[in-house]
């Protein structure tokens, strides 16, 4: 009798254990196996050089009919892209389509592939789980040569806003933070996949932090590569950026600017009948959030001023002597 | 996909086993994949192996995320100059924080508060945001000690003794300066200990402003240390910032660490030991030449003379300048030590005591310095 019961919690386990590991490739016993097959579904880049943007990059094979998704940038410009397959074979690529929001390519070889990414299934993950972050950073691999692995973990799934300076990267939108440190020349466009082999994402042009001063390394999350490839990228994301062209609020407050506009936002004066004078507003209140956004300057304030809405209730948090309050407040348009 | 995942072909395996009651096949298959076997850990099967390693991992983070706080403050920072390519100074991110006791104090790197600002906020686990300010600060350590006030009950992490930690056990650092408040991951390994006069821990998991303040935990999400900018070389506020994702990174231990943490409490501020002389070693005579003895140093109110030899610090010999650093990087400012101190014309050694101080302000240095990033 034991040896059936134990016989039958054995086989809930499997079951448990099989249904519990439902991906798209099969289990891999070593990272060995795992690391070969996925190298034939990717490619080296190579481009033009502009001054000091360097001409290649990393690519992965999302069809069985030679499309590669990469990362966009002006190696791309040039008169020829060319593409070296995992069998050392070269190809002259179309640029098929490029999205400067995601920063990602599409491109085309003529060659059939029986090994691709199929990004119609992504992996599912947590923060922790390990990841593999496979590219050809640094040009270290030509020809046949395998392009370089490395071990890391999930660090996040996050949504960041890279408030960047001019040249080279605008990614805002969902992209996964990983701990291996990919955030180098070429490697954007590599894969970043799961210990079975399934893709998690690509890895993502160089960013700085704006909230750490460091560069992020991180992947464009699988099912955004897809939308791109399926041309039904962004418009959510592109649209969510369209806050300007408002008319112009006013919360009845003006804060003390005395000295510099860096500094702290207290106010200074409550309109009689305003906004924040119905809210509960006094002078010495300090600013410190507005809708989420940390205000930490009179310059701040003014940023986040410009992107509410008259009549849309906004939440302020306030700092008032050693307590911190939660006020709403319903701005009205400037008069 | 044509392959048929050797997964299901188990569990159709088993199945006809357990109809045929073919036992033998069954326990052959049973003992190849395993409940038991699977926890053992088996070298043959890399990846299994590390994805529990990877469920210790999250589960280490569940246990530790009440435990840490978002720090948020406002003013006090200046603006640096030649901030780089429109990147935001140093100190005006999210910092983390961890709770070391259940009334409210945390600690954190002084990474973000070396110019103490007037107004701090944080958020607690539970989301609720409130008001604390800046007790002491260490600047040997670079942690600092904050009070939340009309805290109670917040939940604490266990600390680990340092002298359990071994070098190769897995690391874990937590961190929310990517400004969202569920904090990153880095996963690593401890890579050395004692460093940096004894009070850092190192780690190879990747150590940046997004987890300065932030816990280096163990597999059972326990703290090992508090991860801080540090580098051996310097005393530099910003030290070691340059080193962010490099896989040199440091953690400072509290455990056993009561004494410090009272200081802390009190508002004192711990600062760097200074002697102010310039010596050199000489490999026929043992000790350390005296060749400069700065003015109004601790060395010159000490009464060192250029010359002399230094033989020993509280008893310890000092054959090389190495070990004197280390020494003097072992103590902080206010720290009286006894030198032994050979004299230059004659064999005769006295004892001299000096309190060490701090370093003569160097008005460039105390800009704080952004990282370094091409």
């Amino acid at each position: 009798m034991r040896t059936t019961a134990w016989l039958v919690l054995t086989l809930l386990t499997f079951a448990a254990w099989c249904s519990a590991t439902r991906a798209q490739e099969p289990p891999a016993d070593d990272i060995g196996q795992v690391v070969k097959r996925t190298q034939r579904k990717m490619v080296k880049v190579f481009g033009a050089t502009a001054g000091r943007v360097e001409g290649f990059g990393t690519g992965i094979l999302v069809s069985p009919d030679g499309m590669i998704v990469t990362a966009q940038g002006v190696y791309l410009d040039g008169s020829q892209v060319r593409v070296v397959l995992a069998d050392g074979s070269e190809h002259q690529a179309t640029v098929l389509k490029r999205d400067r929001t995601l920063q990602l390519a599409l491109l085309r070889i003529e060659r059939e592939t029986p090994d691709y990414f199929d990004l119609s299934r992504p992996p599912e993950f947590a923060r922790g789980d390990w990841i593999l972050a496979i590219s050809n950073a640094f040009k270290v691999a030509d020809h046949d040569e395998p392009l370089s692995v490395m071990l890391g973990n999930i660090s996040l799934a996050t949504t960041i806003d890279a408030q960047l300076s001019a040249r080279d990267v605008a990614y805002r939108g969902e992209l996964i933070l990983i701990d291996a440190i990919t955030s180098n020349p070429g490697a954007a466009g590599g894969a970043v996949i799961d210990l079975h082999g399934n893709l998690i994402g690509s890895i993502g042009k160089i960013i700085n932090s704006s909230e750490t001063n460091t560069r992020l390394n991180y992947a464009i999350p699988a099912p955004l590569l897809a939308k791109f490839v399926a041309g039904t990228a962004l418009s959510a994301a592109t649209e969510a950026t369209t806050e300007t062209a408002n008319r112009p609020v006013e919360l009845g407050i003006r804060l003390l600017t005395v000295g510099s506009r860096r500094n702290p936002a207290y106010i200074d004066q409550v309109t009689a009948d305003g906004p924040a004078a119905k809210a509960g507003l006094q002078p010495d209140d300090l600013i410190i959030s507005i809708g989420g956004e940390k205000i930490g300057s009179v310059n701040e304030y003014e940023t986040a001023i410009g992107k509410l809405r008259a009549g849309e209730e906004v939440l302020l948090i306030i700092k008032r002597g050693s307590k911190v309050l939660q006020v709403p407040l319903t701005p009205i348009a400037k008069q | 996909m044509n392959h048929q995942s050797p997964c299901s072909s188990i569990r159709l395996a088993l199945c006809r086993v357990a109809a045929c009651g073919l036992l033998a096949t069954y326990l052959a298959m049973a003992t190849r994949c395993g409940v038991a076997q699977e926890l053992r850990l088996p070298a043959s099967n890399e990846i299994r192996s590390l994805q529990l390693t990877a469920r210790a991992i999250r589960e280490a983070v569940i246990r530790a995320e009440p435990a840490l706080v978002t720090i948020v403050s406002f003013g006090g920072v200046k603006s640096v100059a030649g901030r780089i390519g429109g990147i935001r100074a140093q100190g005006e991110g999210n910092t983390t924080g961890v709770v070391i006791s259940p009334d409210g104090l945390v600690i954190t790197s002084t990474f973000n508060f070396v110019q103490r600002p007037p107004i701090i906020t944080v958020i607690t686990s539970d989301g609720q945001t409130r008001v604390a300010e800046l007790l002491g600060q260490d600047n040997t350590r670079k942690i600092c000690l904050l009070k939340i006030r009309d805290a109670a009950n917040l939940p604490t992490l266990e600390m680990v003794d340092p002298a359990s930690v071994k070098v190769g056990q897995w690391a874990i650092a937590l961190g929310v300066g990517y400004g969202d408040t569920t904090p990153a991951v880095s996963a690593g390994i401890i890579s050395a200990k004692n460093r940096i006069g004894g009070k850092a821990i190192q780690t190879d998991a990747k150590i940046s402003p997004a987890n300065y303040g932030g816990p280096l935990l163990d597999l059972h999400g326990r703290l090992i240390g508090i991860c801080v900018p540090l580098n051996p070389q310097s005393q530099a506020i910003g030290a070691g910032v340059e080193w962010y994702d490099s896989g040199i990174g440091f953690a400072i231990p509290l455990f056993g660490q009561q004494a410090l943490l009272e200081r802390l409490e009190r508002g004192e501020q711990i600062e760097p030991a200074f002697l102010g002389v310039q010596v050199v070693a000489d490999n026929d005579q043992a000790g350390l030449l005296i060749e400069q003895v700065e003015a109004g140093s601790p060395a010159e109110q000490g009464g060192l003379k250029i010359g002399e030899r230094i033989m020993s610090l509280d008893g310890e010999a000092v054959p090389d300048i190495v070990t004197l650093k280390q020494l003097l990087s072992r103590r902080e400012a206010g720290i009286t030590v006894a030198l032994a101190v050979r004299s230059s014309e004659s064999e005769e050694i006295r004892t001299v005591q000096v309190t060490l101080g701090t370093p003569p302000r160097n008005p460039q240095a105390s800009q704080i310095e952004p990282p370094k990033i091409r």
